[in-house]
């Protein structure tokens, strides 16, 4: 089936991908968009003016009767009816690596695979050629933003990484190694190893030669990376920045068939001027979420992709004297919708100046549950690995059932 | 220096001799690769284990090449090695490899891996380059330094002193934040991750308390990184007060504690007069130190075999760079609920470190000797596959990103054809020198040097993120795109310089006589019969005699077998 598909990347998709979308719609898919160092819960989903620790901005009425949100968002206050948000989140970690950890996997023992990894693997069908989980990012020094990975699951599901928007790396074949040079070099290779795996452990072996045939299938179809075949209204909706394309090409490779797709945020780490911080940040944030989930409803995409908007934890109360807000696990919020979600509902709440949570507590456990629940996944199936079977949810979690349909 | 490693060596075997004389335990005679074997064949026979027979000569020598000079041999000294018909040969080589310049130049890399996890400080001042921070880990390692001392050397650096200035990257790296540092000194000296402790007393394992680890952190607490402005380079500042005081998030239960390590009693400070708190007293711009330095107390106090883990945490380590996995599994897991897969083993190992006073290369040296380390990847027949930690059958282990780096030049026959030059150009210099060329460290490092920028690109496709410890094998459809579309990874094997794989194979008349330069390069084995056919066939369908020895080549780069240390 995405055999028949290569060929159509050519003359572009169009508005709609009629060749993938068998494959696309017979199954949920994920979209993570992750807003890393932390952004603030008081200037976005749970905003307190006029109290001790509020901070200078206001907040605004949403298109939810009675649901405000802080001033720095108004576009997605025009959707809020769209979306789920939880302003309970009680995980306790205030470290950028742990959290990137804890709210991708749900675990804090290490180890585990974050959710695109185990999205990946659970959503995975037989035939599959593209890769089933793929991150994007802006290049940079801060390391954290890759923490995550497939843990136990192993290579196969470790994300394929877009940096700056451009196709992965070597996707090309340079010029100076024709095709067919390459496809004796790739027999050889695979005879090679044909006689190497007599004898011994399987496993290693067949990995590295699944690499190779996972590196063709990608190279035939890197056009799944290139927004430039989107029309031109599409690549405005979303925005020229770089947050914007990343979501147009995270459209449309889940169109194509690809399970989980991670967007990375960056610069939500505001311990310095969080209020400008977030000004900016926000401004780029509006821009383009709420006309994604307009533009998924539109398509039909929410009806089965989850789309998640969190960050690996919220921001103190406590304004330091640098005009900051510093690490802060103890109430923040995150925000949600798709398929499988609640729309226009708040669950959870904080005391009056935001320091904890009062109603509906949530822990990164019962967030992972409730992902995979959204996604038709029984947080209590078991991975068959090596040894024991491991449930790939949380046991120590519960589902958050008012968020779910 | 070798002089110096030598009386070194000397002097340890007397001393392990009178330990043993004075304990009175003649069985400790018994060389430590026997017991290795006594102890994993023990548990064979209760678990109905048969093993993998013993790896050819082939096998080991590629194995403990990349083990011990963390690099595969020239198709020149495998064709010698193979063609050694003495019985000590195996020993012979362990020997030499251990003597070789190259060994001091692959620990040095793995333990800048294993210690500094390619982080990088997030504070963008000075910091200890890469190649003077693996300079200082490579003379270490050249002079045999022990294993106590060269923790000294790191912990208590404070990056003022030459010698050992370059051990405050370990500091550095981490941002010389209290926590991390806290941590990772917890993980990497004593093998416990105290992670969770952190917050509170970790409730999966009663031996990992947060009193624990606050002692190591109340070591730490005082120190903070300060760049000297005149020479632009980062040292360490530190404090004389500052207590610490922790809270459970869970019980809501207070402590507080001096500097204390794990299982030992709380040090306490000297008591000193309010004004001579200082040598160097807080004010701006100045590198502040106390008169009584508690960091320079962890220094002093952790790399002794009294402490908890210290010894334990090394002879894991080394066991599991020649092995593939710790007998303690993760290596920086032990702890209650993690037992070791062979306890009375570890503690050999473990006794081996003390007693002769944290020797690194008699440990290694041990383990290579044993028949364990010496068994095929080949799995027996007739059984399901033994489980990894009985150790039954070597284990197909990834190349580091180093080793994997430093092996395609090998193989390609980049780094040989150096050598080469380097070698007529020290032939005529110094004709002494040259004859001491295969010991002599500074003038290996050089060719090593000159080919960086070459190699460098390599490892860096294949390394981990920072801060990720180096796992098992887990390629990635990233780096095998480099692999096939990097063009200057195909270049290597094209070719087209005096002394290349190609050029040498260009040279050769039969198909055999090629099959057997290319996978004694490249894969360090002779080739099978129906490997010289293919080779053979190969030739025949192409009508480019080159284009066809460099597909056969870059072939075999790309193969499992190479990527692996099986």
């Amino acid at each position: 089936m995405l055999g028949g598909m290569i060929g159509s990347l050519g003359m572009g998709l169009g508005a709609y991908p009629l060749l993938a979308g068998e494959v696309a719609k017979s199954r949920k898919k994920l979209l993570l968009i992750f807003l890393s160092g932390g952004p603030s819960q008081l200037e976005t989903w749970d905003p307190k003016p006029g109290t001790k620790y509020g901070g200078p901005l206001r907040a605004i009425p949403t298109s939810v009767k009675g649901t405000h949100i802080g001033e720095l968002l108004p576009n997605t206050a025009k959707i809020m009816h769209q979306i789920a948000v939880i302003r309970s989140l009680n995980t306790g970690i205030t470290d950028h690596f742990q959290g990137h950890y804890a709210l991708q996997s749900g675990r804090t023992v290490p180890g585990f695979p974050v959710i695109g990894s185990a999205v990946a693997k659970l959503l995975e069908q037989d035939g599959d050629q593209l890769p089933g989980y793929v991150e994007m990012r802006r290049d940079g020094p801060k390391a954290y933003t890759d923490v995550g990975d497939s843990g136990f699951l192993g290579p196969k599901y470790e994300s394929v990484k877009v940096v700056n928007a451009e196709p992965p790396d070597y996707l090309i074949r340079p010029d100076s190694i024709s095709e067919s040079k390459a496809r004796i070099v790739d027999q050889l290779r695979a005879d090679s190893d044909h006689r190497f795996l007599r004898g011994r452990s399987e496993l290693p072996i067949r990995a590295y030669g699944g690499t190779f045939n996972s590196a063709v299938a990608l190279m035939k179809q890197r056009g799944i990376f290139d927004i430039e075949k989107e029309s031109a209204s599409d690549r405005e909706l979303y925005g020229s920045h770089l947050f914007g394309r990343h979501c147009l090409m995270a459209r449309r490779l889940l169109e194509n068939g690809v399970s989980c797709v991670k967007v990375v945020s960056h610069d939500w780490d505001a311990h310095q001027e969080n209020f400008h911080w977030h000004q900016q940040r926000c401004s780029e944030f509006d821009r383009t979420f709420p006309a994604l989930v307009t533009d998924f409803d539109r398509r039909g995409l929410l009806e089965d992709t989850l789309v998640v908007v969190m960050g690996e934890m919220g921001r103190t109360p406590q304004i330091n004297n640098r005009g900051g807000r510093d690490h802060w696990g103890t109430a923040w919020s995150m925000a949600m919708t798709g398929c499988g979600v609640q729309r226009g509902i708040v669950h959870g709440k904080t005391n009056a100046e935001g320091t904890e949570v009062v109603e509906g507590e949530v822990h990164a456990g019962d967030l992972f549950n409730t992902f995979l629940r959204a996604l038709d996944i029984s947080p209590g199936t078991r991975y068959r690995m090596t040894g024991q079977p491991i449930p790939a949810g949380d046991p120590a979690g519960s589902t958050i059932r008012e968020v779910l349909v | 220096m070798n002089m110096a490693a030598n009386s070194g060596a000397a002097r340890r075997t007397i001393v392990l001799i009178l330990a043993i004389l004075a304990t009175g335990h003649i069985s400790r005679a018994e060389p430590l690769h026997t017991l290795i074997d006594e102890h994993i064949e023990a548990d064979w026979k209760g678990d109905k284990i048969r093993p993998a027979k013993l790896a050819s000569d082939a096998e080991f020598l590629r194995r403990v090449s990349l083990d011990l000079a963390g690099i595969i041999p020239t198709a020149v000294e495998t064709r010698a090695f193979l063609g050694d018909t003495t019985n000590d040969k195996r020993v012979r080589l362990i020997d030499r490899l251990l003597a070789s310049p190259e060994y001091a130049l692959h620990m040095a890399r793995v333990f800048d891996v294993m210690l500094a996890e390619r982080r990088v400080p997030t504070t963008s001042s000075y910091d200890i380059t890469g190649p003077v921070w693996r300079a200082f880990l490579t003379e270490a390692f050249a002079e045999n330094r022990p294993w106590d001392e060269l923790s000294r050397d790191i912990l208590g650096s404070d990056g003022t002193d030459e010698k050992t200035g370059p051990g405050v990257k370990f500091f550095l790296v981490r941002s010389t934040e209290a926590h991390a540092v806290a941590r990772d000194v917890s993980r990497l000296f004593l093998g416990r991750d105290y992670q969770c402790a952190q917050c509170h007393d970790d409730p999966r394992y009663d031996d990992l308390k947060q009193a624990d680890y606050f002692g190591i952190y109340a070591f730490l607490n005082r120190t903070s990184h300060f760049r000297e402005k005149k020479s632009n380079r980062s040292m360490l500042a530190e404090k004389a007060e500052g207590d610490v005081n922790f809270t459970s998030v869970f019980t809501g239960e207070k402590g507080e504690t001096n500097p204390r390590l794990p299982g030992g009693d709380a040090i306490p400070d000297l008591a000193m007069e309010k004004e001579k708190l200082y040598t160097v007293a807080p004010a701006k711009d100045v590198r502040t130190v106390p008169a009584y330095s508690r960091r320079s107390q962890l220094a002093e106090h952790l790399p002794r075999k009294e402490t908890d883990g210290f010894s334990r945490n090394i002879a894991n380590r080394l066991w599991a760079l020649m092995m593939g996995r710790g007998l303690v599994h993760p290596l920086d897991m032990h702890h209650a609920e993690n037992p070791p897969s062979h306890p009375e083993l570890l503690d050999a190992l473990t006794r081996h470190m003390e007693e002769t006073n944290y020797d690194i290369k008699s440990l290694l040296r041990q383990v290579a000797l044993s028949r364990t380390y010496q068994l095929s990847s080949q799995l027996p027949e007739g059984q399901p596959e033994p489980p990894p930690e009985s150790f039954a059958v070597a284990p197909l282990r990834a190349l580091s990103a180093e080793q994997l780096g430093w092996n395609f030049l090998q193989a390609s026959g980049r780094l040989p054809a150096s050598v080469i030059d380097a070698e007529q150009k020290l032939k005529q210099e110094s004709p002494e020198r040259y004859e001491e060329r295969h010991n002599d460290l500074k003038w290996k490092k050089e060719i090593y040097d000159n080919l960086e920028t070459t190699a460098v690109p390599l490892i860096k496709a294949f390394a981990n993120m920072p801060g990720q410890a180096e796992g098992d094998f887990a390629p990635t459809v990233g780096q095998t795109l480099f692999l096939l579309n990097g063009e200057k990874y195909f270049d290597l094997a094209k070719g087209g310089y005096k002394g290349s794989l190609i050029s040498r194979l260009i040279e050769l008349k039969t198909a055999d006589e090629i099959a057997d330069e290319l996978y004694l390069s490249v894969l360090t084995r002779r080739p099978e019969a129906e490997e010289c056919e293919e080779v053979a066939q190969h030739l025949k369908n192409r009508t480019d005699r080159e284009a066809a020895l460099q597909e056969l080549t870059w072939a075999k780069l790309l193969s499992a077998e190479f990527r692996l240390n099986y």
